[in-house]
């Protein structure tokens, strides 16, 4: 017996979901939702069920055909199996278990109406849980699937004639109550004569006796308790509403209660693992729920002839046609053994991993995160390692996004992702708190946007899914009143439901947090001059990583405004299916709100040689219709570029990030410069740290008379006055200026363009000056860490050297720097020079 | 559902001495009334129930051969929020040809038609040929617009009208093919407006507006 708890910690059963008759539509002429879809959807809330009586759910699944499998937890045997009478004593004991069980369900206004002996398990230590008690619930009613659900022996009189409600429960309760105390009811009967019974009972003064006497067992009867009769009868009332509710039948038993629940000792090792974690385990170890299945004989491959109609009906009816059963009874049990044996390597100290204790290094941190996510044993370490920090959070923070850097496992991507974005607090009554039904103008579009976001997704296509898609966005808008409904809100809103679908207040405080972080303001009304920055920033981003692609798209005036607008404005997630969208999000929640302008990028680089090689009509043709793009490798490029990018470059005006501080870390301009200038401008502080590293290369752009003045020092003259436009060719800048450039993109250094700005030249020459006291305060120090002394002490030499007054302009008119890649090629050599784009071309 | 071969009278594909004419027309009408549904159904002869809604907009082309000349379409599916209309004109201006989509189930979007039709006759080329298309034809039992009430108004303004169904796909070749018909030909491409060059966005220009005939 114990043995066979540890061997069997979970099985399946499985069903066939109604088929709509034809190929109906609903009124708004899209088709209707398949019937398994909608049981999926709804099936989603029995999954996160926990209650010592209850066998967890772990997986609902579709198959083929509209069949449904429903995975859950086993343990021992069920009533029906056990051979053994149960003593009075132990009879309340299960009867009390079953009653918390359903009383819990009932709280959740969850009806079982499906309780029967064979769904009530039981172990070797009187351990009572209910195995598939949401058939009802999921079926809605029954409604979904064309077999009638439960059994007729322990129907009550309503279910018989009008379904009933949760009080039907009592009923069974009370029947299996007493089939425990006296025997097996009606056991040679068909269930037409026994419904019969059952509607006679109706006359009854009192049913219970009835019963007895029917089966003859009265004498068995007057045996029992009359602590159990009196239980019993209350529960066999006929009319429902003078049944007693479980609330009363859990205080009841819990007096009579004298078996104290043995203690048992909690399991350690694997078999002491949330449930949850080892089915997804033994999936990793190549478990196969199907397969298990048709070994069992539960699932019947018959060839498909056998299955055809024999007529189909211009409605689409069909008639004839050999299909399996709909329903069976039967539930295949799934051995652990692989998965142990797999695991059986891990020493028990590794179960329990400690906060402060050195991580080891797994080797499969070296492949692909999709290959690592398979990988049985990567995943047990991880998965231990994730709940434990998970149940520290918050002040696990700082941990969680470190290890979310290296990957995160899929099962806790949910609880990971709220973490990313620090959701904590009591969201629950805060989502509850807002109001999701009152209509508003906004519903028209939310309403044909729905039924179109995502639909591939078998959650997010259900009745379930739509629903709790428009509430999310109406709390969402409500609680954001300075925002409005941009079409693309939806797909962005898609990924915290697929992640939190039961948990709509998490999944709601998720996009709360995302927004302000990755696009602020981009759902204002007036959003242009937000989205225009971000569209300028992402194609500078492209000219400083992707120099050539850049100059080949400026030249074919592809402007990213034609294809980038949905890119950003939903992250991606109207772009991509769910699957890429979670792995690119993953990044983003830990790298922060500039890596999604390398992302773009990063796209871009993958389509490269196609779009080098294209025109306009087929680049854009390209961007409408993306290909297949590899998104581990887009990530891992975007996470590159962004890391190597001076900082200063990726500069928003529209973001939520803190206002920068330090005169010496502003990039601020006019958004109409920015939109005339092809490559990013670059800070004084992050300048002059690729200056101390020699990290890149000047090019000062100004008349060779201001240069003589003061310049930077390494830095070469290239006068603006005496190159030619429109040449093409680095030898046109003169033999030194060739041999520096070419030697700096050789070391892949960054070109930095200084120049001056016409208006204030004088201004700038004075601001020259500055440089010169740098220059000059250096060579007098003469410190040998040079780096230290730039990056530090800037500021002191700023407020050492030069008076208050002229401060400000310091600031304000300086050296105008702009950086290119050190990728630089020779055809590019024309956007050496910060020019706005007419002029270039 | 042919591809490639949209025309009533057909050529073979690279017949030689074919005039081929591009034209630029753009699809404007309110949201989910059909536009990405009737351009997918037009360029690929598919039809998605779920077909996602537009962002921004979308671009596709599609070739049409007619008796003497080949026409090539480059067509840009808008996002049909009201939002987005400050979109609009980008994709509009320099186009030789729009076609205004409503739903026929719904009385609003041709309402919304309408004044699409208006925007385009004041601020288009003067040239563009425009046609009004009552989509989800299919839907016929919930119609709330009348085909006789919009085939007026069609006349009233000049525009060539047509219900269609992206679904059933009646009436969608049909309808590119009359505006291909009724496009000018000539070797200046129609003349239509604004044609020519490369131009920039921030000016409120074309993407990019290609009239000419080889
Ligand atoms: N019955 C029927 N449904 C259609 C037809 N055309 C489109 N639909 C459906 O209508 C919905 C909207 O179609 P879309 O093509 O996305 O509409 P749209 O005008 O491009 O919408 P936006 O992109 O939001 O501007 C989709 O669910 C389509 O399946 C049609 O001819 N008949
Ligand atoms: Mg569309």
């Amino acid at each position: 017996m114990r043995e066979d708890n540890d061997d069997y910690k979970f099985a399946a059963c499985t069903f066939f979901a109604k088929d709509h008759p034809g190929e109906t539509c609903g009124s708004n002429g899209l088709p209707l939702t398949p019937s398994s879809v909608t049981i999926i959807g709804q099936a989603q809330r029995l999954l996160i069920l926990k209650h010592p009586n209850l066998c967890t759910y772990l997986d609902i699944i579709r198959c083929k055909h509209e069949r449904i499998i429903v995975v859950a937890e086993v343990i021992g045997k069920s009533l029906k199996e056990t051979k053994s009478k149960f003593s009075f004593e132990e009879i309340v004991n299960i009867g009390l278990q079953i009653a918390n069980a359903l009383n819990f369900l009932h709280k959740l206004d969850i009806t079982h109406r499906t309780l029967s002996d064979d769904n009530i398990l039981i172990d070797s230590n009187g351990q009572v849980k209910l195995f598939n008690y949401g058939m009802n619930y999921m079926t809605k009613e029954g409604n979904e699937v064309a077999f009638p659900i439960g059994i007729p022996r322990y129907f009550s009189p309503e279910t018989i004639l009008s379904g009933g409600g949760p009080s039907a429960d009592v009923w069974s309760f009370g029947i299996i109550l007493l089939e425990l105390c006296i025997g097996k009811l009606w056991q040679n009967l068909k269930p037409g004569p026994i419904l019969r019974r059952i509607l006679t009972l109706v006359h009854a003064g009192n049913a219970a006796e009835r019963i007895a006497r029917e089966n003859d067992y009265y004498d068995i009867y007057k045996q029992v308790p009359d602590y159990l009769k009196n239980i019993i009868e209350k529960c066999l009332k006929i009319y429902p509403s003078e049944r007693a509710t479980f609330e009363e039948l859990v205080s009841e038993l819990s007096c009579l209660n004298t078996k104290t629940h043995v203690e048992i000792k909690r399991v350690r090792g694997l078999m002491g693992c949330d449930l949850h974690v080892l089915y997804h385990l033994w999936q990793l170890a190549g478990g196969d729920v199907q397969a298990e299945l048709k070994k069992n004989c539960l699932i019947k491959n018959s060839p498909p002839i056998l299955s055809m109609p024999i007529a189909i009906l211009l409605d689409g009816c069909t008639i004839g046609g050999k299909t399996g059963a709909l329903f069976d009874r039967r539930i295949a049990k799934y051995s652990l053994d692989l998965l142990k044996l797999r695991l059986s390597h891990i020493s028990p100290h590794d179960f329990y991993p400690l906060m402060h204790e050195k991580r080891k290094v797994y080797d499969a941190v070296t492949l692909p995160k999709i290959i690592r996510e398979r990988d049985t044993e990567y995943q047990f370490y991880r998965l231990l390692w994730f709940q434990r920090l998970l149940k520290g959070y918050p002040h696990t923070a700082a941990y969680i996004r470190a290890e979310a850097e290296v990957d995160i496992p899929p099962l806790l991507r949910g609880d990971v992702w709220a973490a990313l974005l620090g959701v904590c607090g009591d969201i629950e009554s805060q989502y509850e708190r807002i109001d999701k039904e009152t209509p508003t103008p906004t519903d028209k579009q939310i309403d044909v946007d729905i039924p179109r976001c995502h639909q591939y997704c078998l959650l997010l296509c259900g009745e379930a899914g739509h629903r709790a898609l428009k509430r999310l966005l109406k709390a969402w808008l409500l609680t954001n009143p300075q925002y409005v409904y941009w079409q693309g809100l939806d797909s962005l809103t898609a990924p915290f439901l697929f992640l939190n679908f039961c948990n709509e207040a998490r999944a709601f405080a998720c996009l709360q947090a995302f927004v302000p972080k990755f696009l602020h303001n981009f759902f204002l009304k007036d959003n242009s001059s937000v989205i225009k920055e971000y569209l300028a920033k992402f194609w500078q981003m492209a000219a400083f990583h992707e120099p050539e692609l850049a100059t080949h798209l400026h030249e074919i005036n592809f402007v990213p405004e034609l294809f980038a607008i949905p890119w950003f404005l939903t992250m991606f997630s109207h772009v991509f299916p769910l699957h890429k969208i979670l792995h690119l999000w993953d990044a983003l929640l830990v790298e922060g709100p500039s890596l999604p302008l390398f992302m773009g990028v990063g796209i871009l680089r993958q389509l490269r040689d196609t779009l080098l090689s294209s025109g306009f009509n087929e680049c854009i043709l390209l961007s409408s219709d993306l290909p297949e793009i590899d998104i581990g490798e887009c990530v891992k490029e975007s996470i590159n570029m962004c890391r190597s990018s001076p900082r200063s470059i990726s500069y928003r005006r529209y973001t939520n990030e803190p206002a920068v501080k330090e005169p010496a870390d502003d990039v601020v301009i006019p958004m109409e410069t920015l939109f005339s200038e092809i490559c990013p401008r670059i800070s004084l502080s992050d300048f002059f740290s690729l200056v101390c590293q020699d990290k890149c290369c000047v090019i000062d752009i100004r008349s060779n008379l201001l240069y003589e003045k003061s310049c930077i020092e390494g830095s070469i003259n290239v006068p603006y006055s005496g190159v030619q436009l429109g040449q093409h060719e680095l030898r046109a800048l003169g033999l030194r200026p060739q041999r520096v450039i070419s030697e700096a993109v050789k070391q892949k250094k960054t070109v930095v363009v200084a120049s001056a700005e016409d208006e204030t030249a004088q201004l700038c020459e004075f601001f020259l000056g500055g440089f010169s006291l740098l220059a000059s305060r250096r060579r007098s120090t003469s410190r040998p860490d040079m780096e230290g002394y730039f990056d530090n002490d800037l500021k002191d030499v700023f407020e050492a050297d030069i008076d208050p007054v002229s401060r400000p302009c310091l600031i304000d008119i300086r050296y105008r720097l702009q950086v290119m890649s050190s990728y630089l090629t020779l055809g590019m050599i024309k956007m050496l020079f910060p020019l706005p784009r007419e002029i270039a071309r | 559902m042919a591809t490639n071969r949209t025309g009533g009278a057909q050529r073979p594909n690279g017949a030689p001495q074919t005039k081929v004419c591009q034209f630029k027309l753009v699809l404007l009408g309110e949201s989910a009334v059909g536009k990405s549904s009737l351009v997918l159904r037009f360029v690929k002869g598919q039809f998605h129930e779920y077909q996602e809604s537009t962002i921004g907009a979308a671009f596709l082309t599609q070739t049409v051969c007619l008796d003497d000349t080949t026409v090539k379409f480059e067509i840009w599916d808008t996002a049909g929020q009201e939002r987005y209309h400050s979109l609009a004109p980008m994709y509009y201006r320099g186009a030789q040809a729009a076609i205004v989509v409503y739903d026929i189930t719904n009385q609003d979007t041709f309402g919304r038609a309408k004044n699409w039709v208006k925007e385009l006759q004041r601020q288009a080329s003067p040239s563009i040929v425009i046609a009004l298309a009552g989509n989800k034809s299919d839907l016929a039992a919930k119609r709330m617009v009348e085909f006789e009430e919009a085939q007026a108004y069609a006349d009233e303004n000049g525009l060539l009208f047509m219900e269609t169904s992206a679904k059933t796909a009646m009436n969608v070749n049909d309808i590119f093919l009359a505006i291909a018909n009724k496009l000018p030909k000539s070797e200046s491409g129609g003349g239509a407006g604004g044609a020519g060059g490369a131009r920039r966005l921030a000016d409120g220009d074309t993407p990019r507006a290609s009239s000419c005939c080889k």
